[in-house]
C-alpha cells in the first residue's frame, strides 16, 4: 500500500456517481446578498473541475427576477422555493425545505456551500447535522483534489479518494491554514467568508434551468416567529462590504472620538466605522462595530486604525486588509509591527488633517451633511 | 410565573491566547504549555443563563466536554452562581470534530433530562466554527436563536433580538430552545459571595465537590463511541500550512507636522482613490 503510487491506485470512490455543486443563495427582503454571488464564482470553478453542473438554491417569497439573476451570475440550475411562509429567513422552515429537497434528489450534491454570515452559520450546521455530514466553517479557499488517507484510528477510512472538496480555512489566530476534508460522505459542506471569493461577471446570455421545489412545512416548523427585521444598510456598519474601514480604539480617549471617525469615514465612498473590543466593552460604540477575534473578520482595501494598540485579538480580524494605516502616539505600539504605514502622532491633529486633505482632493465643493454613523 | 425550571449552559475551556505562555513565536499554540481559560464567548452565555435564573427562576447547570482540567471552568461557573456542573471527559472523544462533539453533548443533555433553555457562546476562540450549538439543536430537534443580543421571557416564550447582517431581527420562539449568545450581550462580571465561598469549599472537600461537579463518561450518557472522536468525525484536518508572517515592513511617518505626515500618506498610498469625488 505504501509503495503504491497514488496515480496508479484506483480511488475508493471511483465508481460512485458525482453529484452537482450546490450553492445556497442568501436573500434578505428580496435583495440578493453579495456572499451568494461570491459563492457562485467559487462554486463555478469547483463544478468545472468536477465536470458537474453548478446549482443554486434560493428560498423566499415573491422572488421575481432573482432566479434569473442567479443564472446570469453563473448557475446552471436554480432550485426555487417561493412561498409566503418563507418570506423571512427562519431556521426551521428553511432547514425543512432544503433537507426535504436534498433527500428527493437522485444523487445528493457533491458539495454544498453557504456564506459564513449570520444566516449561513445558523443554517449550515443544521443541514450538516441532519445528514451527519462534514462541515467546515469560515473557509477562505476551496478546491477539488485527491486525498490518500493513510491511517488514524479508523482503518475503514484508509485509501485513496478522488474529487475531494478541499475546504481551506485559517486557524489558530490565522497563523496556520488548515485544509479540511471529508470525502466519506456527501454533500461535503463548507461555509465561506463573505468578501473573499470573486463573483462572476453578470451575463444575461447565460442559460440555465429554473426548477420550483416543493414547500411542505410541518406544524413544528412554526415554533419561531419573526416580529420585525431592522436593516441599517446605510448606517456604515456593514463592515464586511466596506472598501475602507476607519477603526477606533481606546486611544480615542472617549466615545466622542467616534464623531471624528464618522467624519473621516464620510470622506470615502464606501466606508464603515470599526472598533476594538475594548471600546465596545466600554460601551462607546455597539458591538456591530467590533473587529477582531470576538467580532468581525474584515479585509477591506484600506483599514485605518486610530488609537488601536494592535493586540493579537484585534489583529486576526483585520490583518488581511490590503492596506493598513495605523495612527498611534506610542511608537512602540504592536500595531506598527504589521501595519503598512504608521503615523506616530496625536489622533486629534492627524485625523482632522487627513479629512482636510481628502476633501481638498475631491473635485466638488459640496459638503453634504452626513448623518451620524455610530 | 415564567415556568422556567432548568437552564443548561454549555461552556468550554480553551488555551489562553491573551497570555504569552504557550504561544509559539509563529502564533501557533502549544497546548501543553498554554494557560487555560473559559472560552471568552462563553462568558456571555453564562451571564445570560444566570440572568434567567435571577430574573425568572430555575436552576443553572453548566455542561462542558474536555480533559479533566476543564473542571476549573465548572468551578468558575459555580463561583458566578451556577448550581452544578457536569464534565463529559472520555479519551474516546479525542479529535472529535463539530459533528462528533455535538453528538456527544446532545447525549449528555438527554442524560440531564428536561430543560427550558440551552445557552451556548457564539463560538469558541480555539475552533471558531459556531457550529456545535446548532448541530446540537438539530439532534434535539430544538428551535434556535443564534446571535442573540438580548431577550426576555413572556408567557413561557422567549422574545429575543438577534444580530443579522447590517441590522437586527426580533423573534419569538417557543421553549425549549437553543440560544447562542452574541457578545453584544452583557459579559460575566461578578462572582456571587455565596458562589465564591462554595467554590472554595469544593476545592478543599473532594466529597462535597463530587456532589456539585459530576465527571461523566460516554458510557454514563449512553453514547455510541463509534459516533465520537476521530471515528465519529466526518472531517479531518488533512494538511496545515504556516501563513507567512504578515507585515514587518511598516513605513513609519513621524516627527513632522500633521499636514506633512498626511501628505506623505497621500503620496505613497492609494487612499485618495476611495475618497468621494
Amino acid at each position: 500500500m505504501t509503495e503504491e503510487s497514488p496515480n496508479q491506485a484506483i480511488p475508493i470512490n471511483a465508481s460512485q456517481p458525482i453529484g452537482e455543486v450546490l450553492v445556497y443563495i442568501e436573500q434578505c427582503l428580496g435583495e440578493l446578498q453579495p456572499v451568494g454571488l461570491e459563492l457562485l464564482g467559487a462554486g463555478r470553478q469547483l463544478a468545472d473541475k468536477l465536470e458537474r453542473p453548478l446549482s443554486a438554491i434560493v428560498l423566499g417569497y415573491n422572488l421575481g427576477d432573482i432566479p434569473k439573476t442567479i443564472i446570469a451570475q453563473g448557475a446552471d440550475k436554480v432550485y426555487v422555493a417561493d412561498h409566503p411562509d418563507l418570506e423571512q429567513y427562519r431556521t426551521l422552515p428553511y432547514r425543512r425545505v432544503i433537507c426535504n429537497w436534498l433527500e428527493q434528489m437522485e444523487v445528493e450534491p457533491h458539495t454544498m456551500l453557504l456564506g459564513s454570515t449570520t444566516t449561513g452559520r445558523d443554517l449550515a450546521p443544521r443541514i450538516a447535522a441532519h445528514f451527519t455530514t462534514g462541515l467546515t466553517a469560515d473557509t477562505t479557499e476551496l478546491d477539488i483534489g485527491p486525498y490518500e488517507h493513510k491511517g488514524g484510528s479508523d482503518p475503514s477510512k484508509i485509501g485513496l479518494y478522488a474529487n475531494c472538496l478541499y475546504a481551506i480555512r485559517p486557524s489558530f489566530g490565522e497563523s496556520l491554514k488548515a485544509r479540511i476534508l471529508g470525502p466519506w460522505k456527501n454533500p461535503q459542506m463548507a461555509t465561506t467568508r463573505p468578501g473573499v471569493m470573486i463573483p462572476l461577471k453578470l451575463d444575461w446570455e447565460r442559460h440555465g434551468e429554473i426548477i420550483p421545489i416543493p414547500v411542505n412545512l410541518l406544524q413544528e416548523d412554526y415554533r419561531l416567529v419573526v416580529e420585525e427585521t431592522f436593516r441599517e444598510v446605510n448606517k456604515g456598519v456593514n463592515l464586511t462590504q466596506a472598501d475602507v474601514i476607519v477603526s477606533g480604539g481606546y486611544g480615542l480617549g472617549g466615545p466622542d472620538g467616534f464623531e471624528l471617525l464618522n467624519q473621516l469615514a464620510a470622506c470615502f465612498d464606501n466606508a464603515a466605522v470599526g472598533a476594538s473590543r475594548k471600546v465596545v466593552d466600554c460601551g462607546w460604540v455597539p458591538y456591530v462595530h467590533q473587529v477582531g477575534q470576538t467580532g468581525k473578520t474584515v479585509r477591506p482595501k484600506v483599514y485605518i486604525a486610530c488609537g488601536i494598540s494592535g493586540a493579537i485579538q484585534h489583529r486576526v480580524g483585520m490583518q488581511n486588509s490590503d492596506l493598513i494605516i495605523a495612527i498611534n502616539k506610542d511608537p512602540d505600539a504592536p500595531i506598527f509591527k504589521f501595519a503598512h504605514h504608521g503615523i506616530v502622532g496625536d489622533l486629534y491633529q492627524v485625523i482632522p488633517e487627513m479629512i482636510r486633505q481628502l476633501k481638498k482632493n475631491s473635485n466638488t465643493s459640496s459638503t453634504k451633511e452626513v448623518s451620524s454613523i455610530v | 410565573m415564567s415556568g422556567i425550571t432548568d437552564i443548561i449552559v454549555l461552556i468550554k475551556q480553551v488555551p489562553d491566547t491573551t497570555s504569552k505562555a504557550g504561544l509559539n513565536p509563529d502564533g501557533t499554540i502549544d497546548r501543553a504549555r498554554a494557560k487555560r481559560m473559559l472560552n471568552p464567548f462563553d462568558r456571555y452565555a453564562l451571564q445570560a443563563a444566570l440572568h434567567v435564573k435571577k430574573t425568572y427562576g430555575g436552576k443553572v447547570t453548566a455542561l462542558s466536554m474536555g480533559p479533566p482540567p476543564a473542571v476549573e471552568i465548572l468551578l468558575e461557573a459555580i463561583e458566578h452562581g451556577a448550581d452544578q456542573g457536569y464534565l463529559l471527559s472520555d479519551r474516546r472523544l479525542a479529535a472529535s470534530d463539530t459533528l462528533a462533539t455535538a453528538y456527544a453533548l446532545h447525549k449528555c443533555i438527554l442524560y440531564l433530562g428536561k430543560f427550558d433553555l440551552l445557552f451556548t457562546g457564539l463560538q469558541t476562540t480555539d475552533g471558531d466554527t459556531a457550529q456545535v450549538g446548532p448541530q446540537i439543536a438539530e439532534r434535539l430537534d430544538l428551535s434556535q436563536v443564534t446571535y442573540c443580543e438580548g431577550f426576555s421571557i413572556q408567557n413561557g416564550k422567549l422574545h429575543a433580538r438577534r444580530i443579522i447582517e447590517g441590522g437586527h431581527q426580533d423573534v419569538i420562539t417557543e421553549l425549549p430552545a437553543l440560544v447562542t449568545v452574541a457578545n453584544a450581550y452583557h459579559t460575566l462580571e461578578y462572582k456571587t459571595i455565596r458562589g465564591a465561598r462554595l467554590a472554595q469549599e469544593l476545592l478543599r472537600d473532594e466529597a462535597l465537590k463530587n456532589q456539585y461537579i459530576h465527571t461523566i463518561t460516554l458510557d454514563d450518557v449512553n453514547a455510541d463511541p463509534e459516533l465520537c472522536g476521530l471515528k465519529g468525525s466526518p472531517t479531518i484536518v488533512a494538511h496545515t500550512d504556516k501563513v507567512g508572517q504578515i507585515g514587518g515592513q511598516c513605513t513609519m511617518h513621524q516627527g513632522k507636522s500633521a499636514d506633512i505626515l498626511i501628505k506623505e500618506i497621500m503620496d505613497c498610498t492609494n487612499i485618495k482613490e476611495f475618497a468621494k469625488q
